[in-house]
């Protein structure tokens, strides 16, 4: 239905609009209406993003099932997800999540070592692709494989054990070439947020509706 | 060599290390000196708000990195509240400062609180520049805001000393955009190694007042404040397991080499 289309991209755009203006222009008045005002929608934006996680966990849930109903390919996996979304909500609905809680107790035992772990792998494998393949093919190459390496040691009390030298050079390093290339990352993205803010604020960018 | 030796290789000089102390020397670089001297110079009852932005993986990087910050900030008699931006970080976080304070014998809402998780955390951050207590109403155990003693003097960041993000992602950018850019608010950043270069312009600009990069800054930090804990310790285990990474690149890159 055309007109209903209509109003589902016009009623955003102007919810966009009015919103994205009150928070740009509020900035610039101290008013205690406007800091009122201010609050309230930052209430708002807590509410609702609440329920963007509720849309998550359900979304979540149900692609999970569907997996496990059509024995997909590690449909198991799977179902160990689901199986611990619903008893972390359980325990956590039903006995709390305070100190001495089976929420917690499996949150400290179970959620953060293992999530630690997956963490430290990293070093595994960045060790072992780093053997493979930081190679000093061109003299690029090599600039960058001897940079990494005064950083790699300036970092850790090994390199001030060589030499002071390393941990002077590798913070060079990191403060004056590493840092230019960071803060023209930083600018560009800057300018980037502002004229995308810009764009959905006056409703030129329309993407974030989800359809054309 | 095969994938397995490196793996074991690495599982080793880190392991080794842990065991056997090597006591390589350590020094304090300026970044980590500077959120040393900036809770320092707090007088004795200064507020000090403390954000677990992260997340359980970090934890291992995370936990030495707080507890240092904490033990100074409470040998300092300084009052501090806690909370969380990502879920993960609040139950990490409770546990952190309540042990830590325990070491100290502080009392919690008079010393310190620590006042739960809020989602969204631009809007958290903003709100709280306005009204801590309409952002968080209770506390982490659902006790009013208004019943706690130390919640009674603070209404916003001006009755805030310092705020410290202790992150594991790009969260310290938020403080910056949104409590140092607007409400003018002092923040020193605790981050994992990977990420603290993402904050060095900010250090450089003076919108972070110092910054602890991963279990090395803990390191620094433990010296600082005559403390020794699991930064100090881990210390040994990176410096080894660095080396190792870069002994098994220079012997890729000699039998590159020899093979071409």
């Amino acid at each position: 239905m055309p007109q209903e289309t209509n109003m589902q991209r016009t009623i955003p755009i102007i919810v966009c609009f009015i919103f994205g203006l009150f928070m740009l222009v509020q900035f610039f008045v101290p008013h205690h209406a406007s800091i009122s005002a201010y609050q309230t929608v930052l209430d708002w934006m807590q509410i609702i993003f609440v329920f963007t996680l509720l849309v998550g966990v359900i979304s979540y849930a149900k692609l999970n099932a569907k997996k496990i109903t059509r024995t997909q390919t590690g449909w198991g996996y799977n179902l160990i997800g689901l199986i611990g979304l619903a008893v972390m909500i359980i325990l956590g609905l039903s006995m709390g999540t305070g100190e001495k809680t089976p929420f917690l107790w499996m949150f400290n035992n179970v959620q953060a070592p293992m999530q630690s772990t997956m963490f430290s792998l990293l070093a595994f494998f960045v060790a072992s692709a780093a053997y493979r393949g930081f190679r000093a093919r061109s003299w690029e190459a090599g600039l960058l494989l001897a940079v990494a390496i005064v950083v790699m040691l300036g970092r850790v009390p090994l390199g001030n054990f060589i030499s002071h030298w390393i941990p002077d050079a590798a913070n060079w390093i990191l403060r004056t070439p590493s840092m230019a290339a960071k803060r023209g990352i930083y600018i560009g993205i800057g300018l980037g947020t502002i004229s995308t803010s810009l764009r959905i604020i006056l409703g030129i960018e329309r993407t974030y509706l989800g359809r054309k | 060599m095969s994938r397995q030796l490196i793996f074991i290789l690495i599982a080793l000089s880190v392991a080794i290390p842990l065991v056997i102390k090597l006591g390589l020397p350590n020094e304090v670089t300026s970044e980590v000196m500077a959120v040393y001297e900036e809770i320092d110079q707090l007088d004795s009852g200064s507020v000090v708000l403390v954000s677990f932005d992260h997340e359980a993986s970090s934890l291992p990087e995370i936990k030495p990195m707080a507890q240092a910050v904490l033990r100074h900030c409470f040998n300092r008699k300084l009052k501090v509240v806690g909370l969380a931006l990502l879920a993960e970080g609040t139950a990490i976080g409770e546990q952190i400062l309540r042990q830590t304070a325990d070491e100290y014998g502080v009392d919690y809402g008079e010393d310190y609180v620590f006042l739960g998780f809020r989602p969204q955390y631009q809007a958290a951050i903003l709100g709280m520049g306005e009204d801590i207590k309409r952002v968080f109403p209770e506390d982490y155990k659902n006790i009013p805001l208004t019943q706690i003693p130390i919640m009674r003097k603070i209404r916003n960041y001006e009755n805030i000393s310092l705020v410290i993000s202790v992150a594991d992602g790009d969260m310290p950018v938020w403080w910056v955009d949104y409590a140092v850019s607007r409400y003018h608010m002092k923040l020193a950043v605790a981050t994992t190694a990977v990420m603290a270069t993402s904050f060095y312009p900010f250090l450089s600009a003076g919108q972070m007042k110092g910054l602890l990069g991963g279990l090395k800054g803990a390191a620094e930090y433990e010296m600082l404040i005559k403390k020794p804990g699991m930064g100090q310790r881990g210390m040994d285990a990176q410096s080894v397991c660095h080396l190792m990474i870069i002994l098994l690149v220079i012997a890729g890159n000699v039998g590159y080499y020899l093979k071409k």
